[in-house]
């Protein structure tokens, strides 16, 4: 922190963060097709990949993070969120991403300690 | 005349002034949370069908009943992040996972799910506490 940290290096970066979810999805699930043995594992890589990159952004943040894929089967998919903390310091980014056969839907909760 | 009164000198500050974590009882219960989760789906989503205009709507609904239930719970100086899914029912593969970075002792999560033949549902609560 000596390198003159400012107020927008400690905040929840909602940029920074979308990027980081997306390279985490890109570096998984990239030209792959859906398929039910392999799904856990890459909801758990890419989680794991999201997280490590979150917490390496060393901001004093708890994150949670969430990541559903589903198969591409022309069904509807729903998500919303409800929270109740602190406006100015915490935030929440969800990204959507999609190829031809699965949709892979992950969000961020970040809350200040 | 009278020597002021001397206040006494402060002892030394005990841990249970100032605690690190929430007491037993005010600790957040994800086997409470879960009912409460279950209850709100239950309520809502029984008998319900798919329509892509509604479900929308639904699932807001869904997240801030959830978030209004458990602010009403005695679990103070909790944050809370209420998350909802609502798929249709095609038959298609699905799968959820989630991974948080947070204080153990104190922060937890519970999530419940809700199906039937035209749709399925799954909500969860998480709570990070304020120190």
């Amino acid at each position: 922190m000596e390198q003159g940290a400012n107020v927008d290096e400690v905040g929840f970066a909602p940029d920074d963060v979308s990027n980081i979810i997306k390279e985490s999805i890109d570096s998984v699930l990239q030209n792959q097709q859906y398929s039910e043995q392999k799904v856990s594992q890459w909801t758990s890589a890419c989680l794991e990949g999201c997280m490590k990159r979150l917490t390496s952004l060393n901001k004093p943040y708890k994150y949670v993070v969430t990541c559903i894929i589903m198969q591409k089967t022309g069904a509807g998919l729903h998500t919303a969120a409800s929270c109740y903390w602190d406006n100015t310091t915490d935030g929440s980014r969800t990204v959507r991403w999609e190829n031809k056969t699965m949709y892979c839907i992950t969000t961020v909760f970040g809350l200040a300690l | 005349m009278a020597s002021p009164a001397v206040a006494p000198a402060p002892g030394p500050v005990l841990a249970s002034e100032h605690p690190l974590g929430p007491a037993f009882a005010n600790k957040f219960k994800p086997a409470r949370a879960r009912q409460i989760i279950a209850e709100v789906l239950r309520s809502k989503l029984t008998g319900a069908a798919y329509n892509a205009d509604n479900t929308s709507t639904w699932t807001r609904e869904i997240a801030d009943e959830i978030k209004q239930k458990l602010k009403s719970e005695d679990w103070p100086r909790y944050k809370f992040a209420v998350q909802v899914f609502i798929g249709e029912q095609r038959g298609e593969g699905c799968r959820m996972a989630c991974r948080c970075f947070w204080d153990s002792e104190t922060d937890s999560y519970a999530f419940e799910s809700f199906k039937n033949e035209s749709i399925f549902c799954t909500a969860a609560a998480f709570a990070s506490y304020i120190y």
